[in-house]
């Protein structure tokens, strides 16, 4: 199959949906690659690493779409595009079919297969074509860099010969991809990072991070991760609960990050006009929310605006492709594992097989039919797992009384068994002879001391352990001895074959020992 | 000769020298000092035992002495560390055959004394001892022969099995013959009646007989264990070796015997204790071989096996500052001991801080991977137990697994209905990241599908575990 991927015509667009390196694992799987000229050039490639890769470069959008079997592109077709696409061919591209119903009707009816990349479901085997975590963890990092940009201090704290700088705090709201990346990036500059999400389990994941979690007390206990490992709308009391905490909050903090989107709504509100007034000047708030209407009242998209106190707002909608190379290679990664699970013979074929749950689920129109939305993947997706319910801490008294009611059970078993022993010893002692329980001392109480001493042999000589108790069981000998004068040659026999091998066991162990602690040597 | 006092002080003094041999092992420096007290323990005890009163026989026994002296320094020489564990099993079974040869001594000599009726000279040290008893005394000494050669005969026949499934001479899998344990039931009730026939005047037959059903029943016991098992059984047949020689010491009314015995005893019966509870199962389990049925159906694994080659790894690996590298019995199997010290050499040149985890039932031996990392000049500060490191792992960036599968297996801790739920493992799933080292995918020894492969964070390296390290130490920088 001929696999091409034309010039973004989207205004201002600069990534790319093929690399050079992504070009040649797409050979492998025994397809051609084609590229317009300079596709690539705004992100960093240009035509001649193309042709370096074996990529066919063509002149011209219309013969690209004409020559190619499945386009590659990353924005959504333009109505021009659209109309080029024909029966048997496909279109890989991010597609947003739910607000685009329109493009879509308009793909449909020309017979060719779309699939939209940011349909692709949220299961763990898709992960690698997940195209909406590679982009949103791009925006997050660069949503820290814009912020930097934009911020007219240090994000570390210094004490230098000119003054002490303290650390800048930053707030991430929405702890998605995009905010995790934020959290990571501001926090390896030197920041002091915040975060909130609705969603109680990613806690552990924005500590691990190293920011601190935001706590919501919330008796309600209001649970806000859906199915799908994405937020769903609040109620008004948790949000009014929310509100209260970020205002505490916006005093404080120099630099906002907002991120939170919840899938098929316009962008919840959550950091209102008053926050905002009440900032210190300089302050920055990023919001990558700006493309769906904003979490920033004041946002608007697509623009850098100063508040009269001296905030900046970020409403850039573009941070991926602000990042182009990155981006396009990430991006090109993503549709090259689409298209190897779609030619899983590596015969150059394309299979587009529907029973697959992550090719049915990101197929939005095939042969002339519309097939969004999916039904359900027959995988549950990531994420959806209860937080863990919490443990409650034993009282000082509780621990108290377990603690007693182990030492008593313990007590129990242990006297128990040394009645138990005692009688067997004292019915022993009815019927054995003296001599006889002279030894058994002797046996009882080497027990004991040998119980008492392996105890404390560390795990690490346990087969040194093995070897010497070989070589000193060899003591065996002793009894050889004791019987090898003997006047009986058959006795004498027996024991003389005894002392050899018994001397074998000693010699060998010991020496076996010794060999093998003279390797353990310290660093 | 030396009196009888001189040997009874040489007994006590040999006796703490032993417990002290034995407490050293407590620390790897105290260690090496340790091992000679056992050395001079068992000198001063032969010695003044050879040259006690009414000892005899020179001529059999030192020449026998001076060859089987030889062939230990020859086996202890030539043996390989990895070749450890069949070489402890085969010294159990010298235990085990020579308790059974002086048991049987110990009968008769006592038929011997009884049918010469009155007067002791000529006899023996042990025969003289004999030919003092009193009737009740006598009959204990039968029970404690009866004890002394079945202990000693399974001791044997497990010993060898053990030793070839090890040495790799006899089949690992579990196999038994058709009646599974109940053979072993009934050569046991067997083995009971014979005794009572023994102790009621029966002739010398019954005691062959015993110690050859003992001998069938340690063989069968054996072969129906499989290989992964086998530091339990290793450590079992240590304990037997020792109660062997506890009961021989009971019979032949010495006590150094007696508590050698019993300190060898104690110590396999601690090992074999810490080894079950290493997996999670209790010893009859073990012994009687299988893993429990499962209580349900095994969860579900979803993903896939991802694979890496090894620049991925050495890159992996240069980016890292923490490395913990997890061993297991395919590293001793691919002999990648040293492939595995020259990496760790190279990474902590390199200023990364290299650590190892060691299941207690990693490899075939209790400690086994602890010895072949010595060999290999690993030093052994940096080789930890599973409880010291296992709280590290989430500050860890590569864990590298080499041949180890079920000690890995997080499906113990997260699956109730695995059969190995409950077992402790090493948390390695919690690093950021861990490269299995495997030959090929497949499950481990107990056929547990094991879903540490399938995790997000995992990269399986297929090969062979020596090539494999071997190929990637030029590229560690």
């Amino acid at each position: 199959m001929k696999i091409g991927a034309p010039k973004e015509s989207a205004a201002g667009e600069a990534r790319v949906a093929l690399t050079p390196e992504s070009a040649q694992h797409l050979q492998k799987l025994g397809h051609e690659c084609l590229i317009e000229t300079g596709a690539g050039t705004a992100a960093g490639f240009d035509d001649a690493a193309y042709r370096d890769a074996g990529v066919e470069v063509i002149e011209g959008a219309e013969a690209l779409w004409q020559a190619a079997d499945v386009v590659i592109k990353v924005r959504e077709p333009s109505e021009v595009e659209a109309a080029r696409l024909r029966q048997e061919q496909t279109l890989i591209s991010f597609f947003w079919p739910a607000q685009n119903e329109e493009l879509l009707e308009r793909c449909r009816a020309t017979g060719a297969n779309v699939i939209a990349m940011d349909m692709v479901p949220r299961i763990s085997r898709a992960q690698k074509m997940d195209a909406l975590s590679s982009t949103a963890n791009i925006a997050g990092y660069r949503a820290v860099i814009e912020a930097g940009n934009q911020f007219g201090r240090f994000f570390t704290g210094q004490v230098t010969a000119a003054g002490k700088v303290p650390p800048a705090k930053v707030l991430v709201v929405g702890a998605g991809v995009a905010g995790l990346a934020a959290i990571g990036t501001a926090t390896s500059l030197g920041a002091v990072v915040r975060a909130f999400d609705v969603r109680p389990e990613v806690s552990e994941q924005i500590e691990s991070m190293g920011a601190e979690f935001l706590f919501l007390d919330f008796d309600n206990a209001e649970d806000g991760s859906e199915s799908g490992g994405y937020a769903k709308p609040s109620s008004p009391e948790f949000r009014e609960k929310q509100l209260a905490l970020f205002r505490e909050q916006a005093a404080d903090v120099d630099i906002v990050i907002t991120t939170a989107l919840i899938p098929g709504k316009p962008a919840p509100k959550l950091w209102l006009e008053d926050m905002v007034k009440s900032m210190k000047p300089g302050s920055v708030i990023v919001d990558l929310a700006a493309e769906r209407g904003g979490n920033c009242d004041l946002t608007e998209p697509d623009q850098r605006i100063v508040t009269d106190n001296g905030v900046v707002i970020v409403g850039y909608t573009d941070f991926p492709s602000r990042m182009a190379t990155q981006a396009s290679l990430l991006y090109a990664t993503n549709v090259r594992h689409m298209i190897t699970d779609l030619t899983p013979e590596k015969d150059g074929q394309l299979n587009h097989d529907m029973e697959d749950d992550v090719i049915r689920g990101s197929t939005v129109a095939y042969q002339g039919e519309i097939t969004f939305p999916p039904p359900p993947p027959k995988v549950q997706a990531i994420g959806a797992a209860k937080p863990k319910p919490k443990e409650k801490e034993p009282t000082p008294e509780e621990k108290k009384a377990a603690e007693h009611a182990t030492f008593v059970s313990q007590t129990k078993r242990q006297v128990g068994m040394l009645a138990v022993g005692g009688a067997l010893m004292l019915l022993l002692g009815q019927v054995a002879p003296p001599s006889f329980m002279q030894h058994f001392i002797v046996f009882v109480l080497a027990c004991f001391v040998g119980f008492q001493v392996i105890w404390g042999v560390s795990h690490s000589l346990h087969t040194p352990l093995m070897a010497v108790t070989n070589a000193i069981s060899g003591i065996i000998v002793l009894g050889a001895i004791l019987q090898i004068g003997s006047g009986s040659i058959l006795v004498g026999l027996l024991a003389a074959i005894s002392v050899l091998i018994a001397t074998i066991n000693i010699v060998g162990g010991f020496l076996v020992t010794r060999r093998m602690l003279a390797m353990f040597q310290k660093s | 000769m030396l009196s009888q006092g001189f040997v009874s002080a040489a007994a006590i003094a040999a006796s703490v020298l032993f417990i002290l041999s034995l407490g050293g092992l407590s620390n790897q420096e105290k260690a090496k000092r340790a091992v000679w007290y056992g050395i001079v323990g068992m000198a001063v005890a032969v010695g003044f035992t050879a040259f006690g009163p009414g000892i005899g026989g020179y001529w059999w026994m030192v020449p026998m002495m001076v060859i089987g002296a030889v062939a230990g320094v020859y086996l202890a020489k030539k043996v390989d560390m990895t070749e450890m564990p069949q070489l402890v099993a085969a010294l159990h079974s010298f235990v085990g055959l020579a308790a059974v040869f002086v048991g049987f001594n110990a009968d008769l000599e006592r038929r011997r004394v009884l049918a010469a009726e009155g007067g002791s000279e000529g006899f023996s040290a042990f025969a003289a001892l004999v030919a003092e008893k009193t009737p009740a005394e006598l009959t204990f000494l039968q029970i404690e022969v009866v004890l002394g050669v079945f202990i000693g005969a399974v001791t044997f026949t497990g010993s060898v099995i053990a030793f070839g499934k090890l040495a790799g001479k006899v089949d690992g899998k579990p196999r038994q013959l058709p009646g599974g344990h109940w053979l072993n039931a009934g050569a046991a009730v067997l083995s009971l009646l014979l005794a009572v026939l023994y102790l009621n005047g029966a002739g010398f037959w019954t005691l062959l007989v015993l110690a050859a059903l003992a001998l069938f029943i340690g063989y069968h016991l054996i072969m129906g264990i499989g290989g992964a098992d086998m530091p339990v059984v290793v450590s079992m047949l240590n304990s037997y070796s020792g109660w062997a020689a506890a009961a021989i010491g009971f019979t032949l009314s010495n006590d150094l015997l007696i508590v050698t015995g019993a300190l060898v005893g104690s110590s396999g019966a601690i090992l074999s204790y810490i080894m079950c509870k290493a997996m999670n199962r209790n010893f009859v389990n073990v012994i009687l071989g299988g893993f429990g049925g499962s209580q349900g159906p095994a969860a579900e694994i979803e993903g896939e096996q991802v694979a890496i080659d090894v620049n991925g790894v050495a890159s992996a690996l240069n980016d890292a500052d923490r490395v913990v590298i997890v061993p297991g019995y395919g590293m001793a199997v691919a002999q990648a001991q040293n492939a595995v010290s020259e990496l760790t050499r190279k990474l902590r040149s390199a200023g990364k801080e290299v650590l190892f985890g060691i299941h207690p039932v990693a490899g075939r031996l209790p400690g086994h991977m602890n010895v072949l990392l010595a060999e290999a000049k690993v030093p052994y500060d940096i080789v930890l137990e599973m409880d010291e490191i296992n709280d590290d792992f989430a500050e860890t960036d590569v864990v590298i697994v080499i041949g180890s599968n079920d000690i890995v297996n997080p499906a113990a801790q997260e699956d109730p209905n695995s059969p190995i739920a409950g077992m402790p493992v090493l948390r390695v799933w919690e690093s950021r990241q861990v490269i299995v080292c495997k030959r090929g995918q497949g499950t481990g020894y107990s056929g547990i599908e094991n879903p540490l492969f399938f995790k997000e964070n995992t990269r399986m390296l297929y090969g062979d575990a020596r090539s494999s390290i071997d190929s990637l130490v030029p590229l560690v920088e």
